[in-house]
């Protein structure tokens, strides 16, 4: 959910959050982020001292923990470029999450600033850039994942009008996108039972629209439905936004 | 315990409830859906406007409370107030005692849920029936309603068609119009012997003073056309405007609940029966109930009190279709119970703590709310609060290493380079209890820590 | 006669909850027009509106008592109640098959297949009777029959909610009756007729 409107983008330069995510796991993700951004002609800036977003914590209910990490965060990204993040849930919680545990801190003012400029990467390349097409071709049937943390944003519908502009791209549409793939973070772990039993629910949906590809425009989610779906001994094929539209252009 | 009892619960619960929970859940939200985007525009617009007025009034009690109370008067009702459920029933009571009465019929109320009145009466010599079909049902269970709108959620026809028959309301038949003929025949007897009919109230205009009541099956019309005195408990938070804000709330409220347009029945009363009608109340009595109202309005989490109990949020929600409303323990479940219900317990909040907890925030709940409540911003506030004040919290890591790493750059970069981070600080990154709990029916991706720096750099030679 | 309650307690809880707010959330200022479906009522007949609209919630509506009582003789109906304004402007119409009292004895609820009362309006959007207490002869008329038949003028029908609710009035119980009485608490299936009408009847006349 955005609280403010955003500042429009004017420059061609932006700062890359890149998630911690993508530093433990998902390396090509982030790769793939700065290869799209790159093609846009988009400057990308990766500050060193990025760590995570603080939304562990924040969502397990330690804020004093979290606003540690969010503290460092907003030190880190400091500056006016826009601040791009290949995570519709990271960056919810920069311009969401982080005001909301601010509420009553004298920074909030930093904080909420850092909000108004982050954005989730499709969100970025559509309503910040204005681009309305993608090139290149992706020969592929995909399903997109309405990620939980993209409601109230324009992310999905971006990401879906990108999705079906490249060519070779087919997005079929599955039961119940409203439903959450059961992640939810500490969720996990502390829930697991009703965790996996919603992730195999999402994955039936999935798999009765026989997509090739699952296209996530977070990771989290991409992580919990491959991890169930790889145990279960049913692998599916799972690729973030990122990496569909970098692909694409490689086969320009 | 290594995993929350709430998620033991949902584990442990009949495959048959689950399915009956599920279903019916998935249903009433997808028909909501249908009609509410079908014919308005703009529904969005309408649940924001509603959130907005229902702000206002909960920020506004201590003016709108005197206004309301003294609109009643002049319209001739009893006014009452009571500070806790005891309060409550003893209010009943009382004004049961003092008409010498000793029958009561009541319609649905969740108030009377909060203060079990219909255990309290009938332990003080008082016949109080249960006329709501599913609330009817729940009660000559001795059960427990797991939805607030639709109570017996949670059974199917044979176990009501058994109750029937163990209470002698026929041979078994488990035909739904055999049983609600049975349960017609029964009751309508009920009523007619009864001398007070007892109500909530879904909306109180502050104009007016006039309420609101909505059901489908016409109970709580019987309740007042057979009986000579109408009790009404309400909550203090059930208050609108004005009249005028009335269409908008019963158009969202019939589209929320039960996908309908309008409930079949809404009945606006304002005080005891025209004199020229030959049935109904004489007398009317209000009963405003507090019963931890006036915490929830001093917490952070005030907006909870915007909720009209449409039952929206359950029904979209996906742990409590897992989880059934049982797991809530709780009058109220599902999302807006999850806040609601560790608020309406004061200073024994640690005890229901963990309600918050189960919830994945996916959101669903926000965006189905006719009162646009930003319940994920909620249940993150009250785990910030049960974490405050240390309950603790099976299943859930600690953060405090964490935050240490995540806020030393230096230190996070060579936990990432470091190789295995998951070999290398079990204990307090990912502690090894919740890695089982991944690890058990999930894989991992590969540790990849540090590739993608390694790449930039290259990439930038 | 109050016994002496929580009133004032409640109270100055409520402000003190409220007193650390720096500004209250304001009324907004709003039209109802945006909670009404315009392009279903806009230029609409509101008589066969009313009709269609409570077709759809499986009430009926008619505007002939010739028709009214086939209807009731179709459904073996024969016995039941009238309130006594009513009937001499039906009575010419109802044959000696039909059975009709003016007087209603609530002793025997069930012999009573059928009451007929008056409405005192109509809401042709969402296909509502509208029952005032000061001109329904019996709430339990109404209400205990299986079929419950509301006469209504042709001029008292609004054409939307908004405008129902603007004419509430001074009536201490008005009741908006949309189809008749249900429930879906078994399992999700729709049955009719619980506590009150499992037919609802409009019968729009003038
Ligand atoms: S919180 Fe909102 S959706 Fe849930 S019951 Fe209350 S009003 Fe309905």
């Amino acid at each position: 959910m955005l609280n403010a409107e955003r500042a429009p983008v004017t420059g061609k330069r932006v700062q890359l959050m890149a998630t911690c995510l993508c530093d433990a796991f998902y390396d090509d993700v982030a790769a793939a982020t700065v290869e799209v951004l790159e093609h846009l002609g988009v400057e990308v800036i990766f500050p060193e001292g990025q760590t995570c977003c603080g939304q562990p914590a924040f969502n397990g209910g330690d804020w004093v923990a979290s606003r540690k990490v969010v503290r460092h965060t907003v030190k880190t990204f400091a500056g006016d470029e826009p601040v791009v993040v290949p995570s519709g849930s990271c960056a919810a919680m920069m311009f969401h999450g982080a005001v909301l545990e601010f509420e009553n801190e004298s920074d909030l003012p930093e904080v909420e600033a850092l909000g108004r400029r982050t954005w989730e990467l499709g969100d970025f390349i559509v309503n910040g850039l204005g681009v309305k097409t993608w090139p290149g071709k992706f020969a592929a049937t995909v399903a997109l994942h309405r990620a939980c943390h993209t409601r109230g944003t324009g992310s999905i519908a971006a990401a879906n009008l990108l999705l079906k502009s490249i060519v070779g791209v087919q997005v079929v549409e599955f039961g119940e996108v409203e439903q959450c793939c059961g992640f939810g973070g500490t969720f996990s772990v502390a829930f697991p039972n009703i965790s996996t039993a919603m992730g195999a629910l999402k994955l039936d949906h999935l798999r009765a629209a026989k997509p090739d590809i699952l296209v996530s425009p977070d990771m989290s989610c991409m992580m919990h439905l491959t991890g169930l779906a790889a145990k279960e001994g049913q692998p599916i094929k799972a690729m973030h936004l990122a990496q569909v539209l970098r692909d694409a252009l490689k086969a320009q | 315990m290594r995993f929350q009892q709430f998620d033991q619960f949902a584990a442990e619960l009949k495959a048959d409830t689950r399915a009956a929970v599920y279903d019916g859940s998935k249903k009433g939200h997808e028909k909501r859906t249908k009609l509410l985007f079908d014919e308005y525009p703009d529904p969005n617009r309408l649940r924001h406007l509603a959130g907005e007025i229902k702000q206002h009034v909960i920020e506004n009690l201590d003016t709108y409370l005197p206004a309301v109370e003294a609109k009643m008067k002049a319209n001739g009702v009893q006014v009452h107030w009571a500070g806790t459920a005891e309060a409550a029933n003893e209010a009943v009571l009382r004004i049961m005692r003092a008409r010498g009465a000793t029958k009561l019929v009541k319609a649905k109320t969740m108030v009377s849920e909060e203060t079990e009145l219909a255990a309290f009466l009938e332990k003080h010599g008082i016949e109080a029936l249960e006329t709501d079909l599913g609330e009817f049902i729940v009660q000559i269970d001795g059960d427990h309603p797991s939805h607030i709108v639709k109570p017996i959620i949670h059974k199917n026809r044979r176990e009501i068609a058994q109750s029937f028959e163990r209470e002698g309301l026929g041979a078994y038949n488990d035909d739904p119009a055999t049983i609600t003929q049975r349960a017609r025949k029964f009751l309508r007897h009920k009523y007619l012997v009864a001398d007070v009919g007892l109500t909530g109230a879904n909306f109180v205009s502050a104009e007016s003073g006039r309420m609101v009541l909505v059901t489908n099956e016409g109970n709580s019309r019987f309740c007042l056309a057979a009986t000579k005195c109408h009790i009404a408990m309400i909550g203090i938070e059930k208050i609108v405007p004005r009249d005028y804000d009335l269409a908008l709330f019963l158009n969202l409220l019939a589209r929320s609940a039960t996908a309908q347009e309008l409930t079949v029945y809404t009945e606006f009363i304002s005080g005891p029966k025209s004199p020229v009608q030959p049935d109904g109340p004489e007398v009317m009595h209000v009963i405003f109930v507090d019963n931890g109202r006036t915490e929830v309005l001093a917490s952070t989490c005030r907006e909870i009190l915007r909720c009209i109990r449409c039952g929206a949020c359950l029904n979209v929600c996906p742990v409590y279709r897992q989880a059934s409303g049982h797991a809530y323990r709780s009058v109220y479940p599902g999302p807006v119970g999850a806040v609601l219900s560790p608020l309406l317990m004061g200073d024994k909040f640690p005890q229901k703590a963990d309600l918050p907890k189960a919830s994945s925030l996916c959101g669903a709940c926000n965006e189905v709310c006719p009162v646009n409540i930003p319940i994920p911003d909620l249940l993150l506030r009250l785990r910030n609060r049960a974490k405050e004040e240390n309950v603790p919290s099976p299943g859930t890591p600690p953060m405090g290493a964490w935050a240490l790493l995540a806020s030393q750059p230096l230190a996070w970069r060579a936990s990432l380079l470091g190789g295995k981070l998951i070999d290398y600080v079990p204990t307090k990154l990912i502690p090894v209890p919740a890695l089982q709990a991944w690890a058990a029916k999930r894989a991992l991706p590969a540790w990849r820590g540090g590739e993608f720096r390694k790449w930039l750099k290259a990439r930038r030679k | 006669m109050t016994a002496p309650d929580d009133r004032e307690s409640i109270l100055s809880r409520v402000r003190g909850a409220l007193a650390p707010l720096h500004e209250r959330a304001p009324l907004p200022d709003y039209s109802t027009e945006i909670a009404v479906m315009r392009s279903l009522v806009a230029g609409r007949d509101l008589v066969e509106l009313l009709g269609e609209r409570m077709k759809r919630v499986n009430g009926l509506a008619l505007t002939e008592v010739a028709a009214l009582v086939a209807h009731l003789r179709a459904g073996g109906w024969l016995h039941g109640y009238c309130d006594p304004v009513l009937w001499p402007r039906l009575a010419p119409h109802f044959g000696a098959e039909l059975k009709v009292e003016t007087e209603f004895d609530r002793t025997r609820v069930d012999d009573y297949a059928f009451g007929i009362t008056r409405a005192a309006g109509a809401i042709a959007e969402s296909g509502t009777l509208i029952l005032h207490d000061a001109t329904t002869s019996r709430r339990l008329a109404a209400l205990t029959p299986w079929v419950h038949v509301a006469v209504v003028e042709r001029a008292q029908i609004f054409s939307d909610l908004p405008q129902a609710v603007a004419a509430l009035g001074r009536d201490p119980n008005v009741i908006w009756c949309t189809g008749p009485s249900k429930t879906a608490d078994v399992e999700g299936i729709l049955i009719e007729g619980v506590h009150g009408p499992g037919q609802q009847i409009a019968l729009v006349l003038g």
